[in-house]
């Protein structure tokens, strides 16, 4: 045997053991895949559609529908979960169905708010912009929607626009009526809630 | 007995070799071992936690209330007996540790002591920092109360803000939109056991390497005994010197323990669908403070219609930066002979005062985390950070140049 056929051999040999170990190993990363849970779709999850009506989202009170009596005029505001009231199912599955509740004197509110409006309660999506808390305190003194988490301030009067603070955008409104003497929802957010983090912030509407 | 396992195992030798090995004596070379202390307490009770905790959100009732698995098992951890000071050990253990490697590091970079040939150590201790405080964060959101969901929810936000890949990145991590079924057994899974294991494997590297290189020597070894390693003898003096150490580091950790609970959760309360007001742990502050004071509609577009959105900026790229600069450091500040005693901080005024400017620079970001209660705007806490930065330099700077004069010209003249 020749030592040029010896070489060729061992070249052979090597390569097959390396495509071998090559595919083997791509082939382990299939589990990778999987390692993103699937977003499982529930009536629990759902977003808010119209005709929904208004839990309570916290506190002792959970879970009670929401009247107009419920919401002090001139804030604080009230977070609440919508509901399917044919159903009977509480949409708390899902982050970005929390919304609040607030209740503003009617001339105070801007224009493009009021369309949306029942009266003067609005409605906006309560998982902060930025960074995904919640909207959850009310600055009484000047009026203005806070989440506590990196001090994000928003003007209910105004369509939720950021007044001060790190958020990105404002909060998305969800448009409201009167039935009787309860908010019910009248259509979908105005735009995505949440954080569009890494993505183009949505600047326009996806209204449903 | 000894000599039964001597005769088989050679053990005289092993003992003349290692035994002896000259440890350097330097007050401030104490502090790495502090870390070590602290991880080692870390991993010992955290082996107690793992014991007693439940890694699960799903509901269960205690005592007529229903709460998270998770943050129920916290609950009857803090019921045993020592369980709360336990917990509460590896909880200022972990914020021990964190201070300890970065005083460790800047102990490192105030002497120099990054250079040729010890670049690889420098890396692994940076490497070992990020760990440390990453570990910590997974930690952080396993009791799952009120407060550290909020702030592990918000950590979710900060991996989402990744261009392109953050997504997917942060919902492998956390199982999906935080919180889920699936987050807390994966947080768990990385923070009892990947991490851990990587620590180890970081800091077995890190020792090995110093034994290697051989460590750094104070700067009066060379004038006592130049060329050759002074020090003491791993047995006794230096096992002497480090067991009083550890000691003192666990009556010292136990008394904090004992004294303040970490993490009261009954005070916190389950997680709801309202967010507490929320700070992190005290090392992440500057970043959180970087995060409000950061303008919201500062945005950098990429291609592909992604964006670096200011959260990106703020909470990933300005740490970044300051990452790859470290990296960068031991090949641009270097010098012509192996590096073998520590340098003199007072003849490198460049280098101490960018030093004493990246004190400032944290500890005035750290500040604007309190920016509601100081009361202060974004434009004047950014005055204040860039401006205390420089002026830190400057003082720095020009105070060493006027007590101890200019350093002389020539690569390490007075050390080589």
């Amino acid at each position: 045997m020749s030592k040029k056929t010896d070489t060729t051999r061992r070249a052979i040999v090597g390569a097959t053991i390396g495509v071998g170990l090559g595919i083997g190993s791509l082939s382990l990363l299939a589990p990778v895949i999987s390692l993103r849970p699937k977003k499982e779709e529930t009536p629990e999850t759902e977003p808010p559609k119209e005709g929904d009506v208004f839990t309570f989202a916290v506190g002792d009170n959970a879970g009670k529908e929401i009247t107009f009596d419920d919401l002090p005029l001139e804030g604080p505001a009230v977070l609440a979960f919508p509901k399917d009231p044919k159903t009977g199912v509480i949409k708390s599955g899902e982050k970005t169905n929390l919304v609040l509740l607030i209740r503003l004197k009617p001339d105070e509110l801007s224009e493009k708010v009021r369309q949306y409006a029942a009266d003067g309660t609005v409605a906006y999506s309560a998982i902060c912009t930025h960074l995904g808390c919640t909207v959850g305190e009310w600055d009484a003194a000047k009026g203005l929607l806070l989440c506590p988490c990196h001090k994000g301030f928003f003007d209910p009067r105004n369509g939720a626009e950021v007044v001060a603070g790190p958020p990105p955008r404002p909060l998305p409104t969800l448009p409201i009526r009167a039935e009787g003497n309860k908010p019910v929802v009248a259509g979908g957010f105005t735009s995505p809630p949440g954080v569009l983090a890494g993505t183009e912030a949505a600047g326009g509407s996806c209204a449903v | 007995m000894y000599r039964w396992l001597d005769e088989r195992l050679d053990l005289s030798r092993f003992n003349k070799k290692y035994l002896n090995k000259a440890f350097a004596v330097h007050h401030s070379y104490f502090i790495g071992e502090i870390a070590l202390f602290a991880f080692i307490t870390l991993v010992i009770t955290g082996i107690f936690l793992t014991f007693n905790y439940e890694p699960s959100i799903r509901m269960v009732k205690v005592a007529g209330k229903e709460l998270p698995a998770a943050y129920a098992s916290v609950l009857y951890i803090d019921s045993l007996p020592f369980g709360a000071v336990l917990r509460s050990v590896h909880h200022w253990s972990a914020s021990i540790m964190i201070a300890a490697s970065f005083i460790h590091l800047l102990r490192i970079l105030i002497s120099g002591t990054y250079k040729r040939p010890r670049e690889i150590n420098w890396f692994l201790g940076l490497l070992l920092l990020v760990v440390a405080i990453v570990t910590s964060f997974t930690g952080y959101s396993l009791p799952y109360d009120a407060f550290s969901a909020t702030a592990t929810s918000i950590g979710y936000g900060i991996g989402t803000s990744i261009p392109y890949i953050g997504e997917w990145i942060s919902q492998v991590i956390f199982g999906g939109e935080f919180p889920t079924v699936h987050s807390i057994p994966r947080v768990y899974s990385l923070h009892v056991l990947w991490f851990p294991l990587l620590l180890m494997a970081l800091l077995g590297m890190h020792m090995l390497v110093m034994v290697k290189q051989k460590h750094t020597q104070p700067a009066y070894a060379k004038k006592v005994a130049p060329g050759r390693i002074l020090g003491v003898p791993l047995m006794p003096q230096q096992a002497y010197m480090s067991t009083i150490l550890f000691l003192l580091y666990l009556a010292v950790v136990f008394f904090i323990a004992g004294s303040y609970i970490a993490h009261p959760i009954e005070v916190f309360g389950p997680p709801t669908a309202s967010t507490p007001a929320v700070k992190p742990d005290w090392y992440l502050i500057w970043i959180y403070g970087i995060l409000q004071i950061i303008p919201g509609d500062l945005k950098i577009n990429l291609p592909g219609g992604a964006v670096m959105n200011s959260e990106f900026i703020g909470s990933i790229l300005i740490p970044g930066i300051l990452g790859v600069a470290a990296v960068l450091l031991p090949f641009l500040d270097t010098r012509a002979t192996k590096m073998r005693y520590m340098e003199l901080p007072t003849r490198h005024p460049v280098r101490t005062g960018v030093t004493f400017a990246l004190l400032a620079f944290l500890i005035t970001t750290t500040m604007a985390g309190w920016k509601q209660e100081l009361g202060f705007t974004a434009g004047q806490l950014w005055a204040i950070i860039i401006g205390s930065s420089v002026i830190t330099y400057l003082v720095v700077y020009y105070a060493i140049i006027l007590i101890w004069g200019r350093p002389p010209k020539g690569d390490e003249a007075e050390t080589a």
